[in-house]
């Protein structure tokens, strides 16, 4: 497989705050699904600017599909790799849910005839084409992600990073966002990258693989399942464990094996039995 | 605030509806101006026909255009009181010291409520019809003309949908700060005039506060979007004119001509 981002010898640092990320190496490949997680102020949402260039970066190299991140490569690499934001409210740019997926195809030049089919097929593929004459200050929070993942899937990027997209919305919100992901990713597979950046391990835990993120640098990228395991160290770097680790530990149980909250309900019960 | 129909877009299937916000913007905007050549009753009895004609045609109900001009009523008394006051001429019908009350300044203070309330049921009739986003695009092709001159139309009108876009976001928010202030002990209506206005700034610190970094958002997810200049894009709702826009030509053209033979015939 190839890879999709590559990250070489980042050097990154807000003026202020002295040195973020010192000689950072990281890559994505294409077509899976990557969670990166961290406390705040661990730099995870400051990588993912940094990746689509809203943010210059002092030294090194960032790659995406080949092509090296520059002045030059900005408006090809923003092509192919679309972001959603914390805040639903701020990244609502059109009057109503139509107006605002169709912002993205204007400033592509898509031609006004074609539009409607696009964004009608964008709307569905969220499950919100029955939304499209709403105004965004009538919709949930979980609506309004799912109308930008939309904005952003009418543009058919090769990766989407969510950047703690799900981080203000109520569990409902959450679960329907996560649910637009997974069955985005089963209908796209390998020609989508998906990398959610989040503290919630509920969510990570849907991710083929997790990166820990602390201080800008990368402490842990493995696999949730093998990831979950290390629940103290976790705690350690102000990450909260995903709850059905917490309950056995909670218990006093130190497990072998990752579980979910489904396989935790069933091997409780035959604890009892 | 939230029963100010002026500026208000209230969804309806009229004909009106129909119309490219062009034409209805050109229409309010020779309305207004020939309404203020009126010069007689005739003149003023043809204008109240042609903007009844108008209101019957949104299908919308009159009470909604009376609370239109609800909010504007103690204006509208004030410059009647004025007229009343200040016209001068004879005869005098009424007189007390310094003060006088004439016949044409009756007529005239009369004929200051018909305008007033002409134009702006003309302009509500306007914004009723027409999303904010139709009108801001209807500017922006009605100004393309300015272009020649180097006038950045293009972001012009972004930046007003834009703005138009955030004013219901805004207005709840300042809801939001101010009844957070109020459960910490603020009030807004009682005390001295400065301590009033003092008690705005907490209000309005955290509205800016959050209003510049709604701002900093949305010019980041425009530009990961393909955001370059508000130039050379293309359109998703193109304006085009139909059948109902050149009834409406018709229409005001008429009005026009009934309204400017009536003015002359004293």
């Amino acid at each position: 497989m190839t890879d999709a981002i590559t990250i070489k010898n980042l050097n990154y640092g807000y003026p202020e705050q002295g040195e973020l990320f010192k000689d950072f190496n990281f890559s994505v490949q294409e077509g899976e699904w990557l969670a990166i997680v961290g406390h705040n102020g661990s730099g995870k949402s400051t990588l993912s600017k940094l990746v689509l260039g809203l943010l210059d970066f002092d030294k090194g190299e960032i790659d995406v599909f080949g092509q090296r991140l520059s002045e030059d490569t900005l408006a090809s690499i923003r092509a192919q790799v679309g972001m959603v934001f914390q805040n639903p409210d701020n990244q609502f740019v059109g009057a109503t849910v139509a107006d605002d997926v169709a912002f993205g195809l204007e400033n592509r030049q898509v031609p006004s005839k074609e539009m409607p089919a696009k964004i009608e097929a964008a709307l569905q593929q969220v499950g919100m084409e029955a939304y499209a004459e709403r105004e965004p200050h009538t919709l949930s929070g979980g609506q309004k992600q799912r109308v930008a993942l939309a904005s952003i899937l009418a543009l058919k990027p090769r990766v989407i990073i969510l950047d703690e997209a799900t981080a203000m919305l109520d569990p409902e919100g959450k679960q329907a966002v996560m649910a637009t992901l997974k069955e985005l990713k089963a209908r796209y597979q390998d020609q989508l990258t998906l990398i959610m950046i989040t503290h919630d391990m509920e969510e990570a835990a849907l991710a083929d693989r997790v990166a820990v993120i602390n201080d800008g640098q990368l402490v842990f990228d493995e696999q949730p399942e093998t990831l979950f395991l290390k629940g103290k160290q976790l705690e350690e770097l102000g990450l909260a464990q995903p709850f059905a680790m917490a309950l056995q530990s909670a218990l006093g149980v130190t497990p072998a094996t990752y579980r979910t909250k489904q396989e935790l309900a069933t091997w409780l019960s035959t604890l009892k039995a | 605030m939230n029963n100010l129909v002026i500026g208000q877009f209230v969804p309806g299937s009229g004909i009106l509806y129909r119309m490219d916000p062009r034409t209805k913007i050109l229409m309010t905007i020779v309305y207004v101006f020939l309404l203020v050549f009126a010069n007689s009753w005739p003149t003023y009895l043809w204008a109240a026909i042609f903007l009844l004609a108008a209101l019957i045609l949104t299908k919308q109900g009159l009470g909604l255009y009376w609370r239109g001009i609800k909010p504007i009523l103690w204006l509208i008394l004030f410059t009647v009181v004025l007229q009343l006051l200040f016209s001068g001429g004879t005869p005098v019908l009424f007189q007390w010291g310094a003060i006088k009350v004439t016949q044409p300044g009756l007529i005239n203070a009369f004929y200051v409520i018909v305008r007033f309330v002409l134009i702006v049921l003309m302009s509500t009739i306007l914004t009723i019809t027409t999303p904010p986003t139709a009108i801001a695009s209807a500017i922006e092709s009605l100004l393309k003309p300015l272009k020649a001159i180097k006038v950045p139309v293009a972001e012009l009108a972004l930046m007003l949908s834009i703005a138009l876009r955030f004013v219901p976001l805004l207005m709840g928010e300042t809801d939001k700060i101010m009844k957070a202030q109020k459960s910490r002990g603020m009030s807004l209506s009682t005390g001295s005039l400065i301590k009033r206005a003092k008690a705005v700034i907490p209000l309005l610190v955290p509205l800016f506060v959050g209003a510049l970094q709604r701002a900093l958002d949305l010019a980041n997810a425009m530009e990961v979007r393909g955001f370059e200049s508000a130039e050379g894009r293309t359109r998703y709702r193109e304006l085009s004119y139909g059948r109902d826009d050149v009834l409406a030509f018709i229409a005001i053209a008429v009005f026009a001509v009934g309204f400017l033979a009536l003015s002359f015939i004293k």
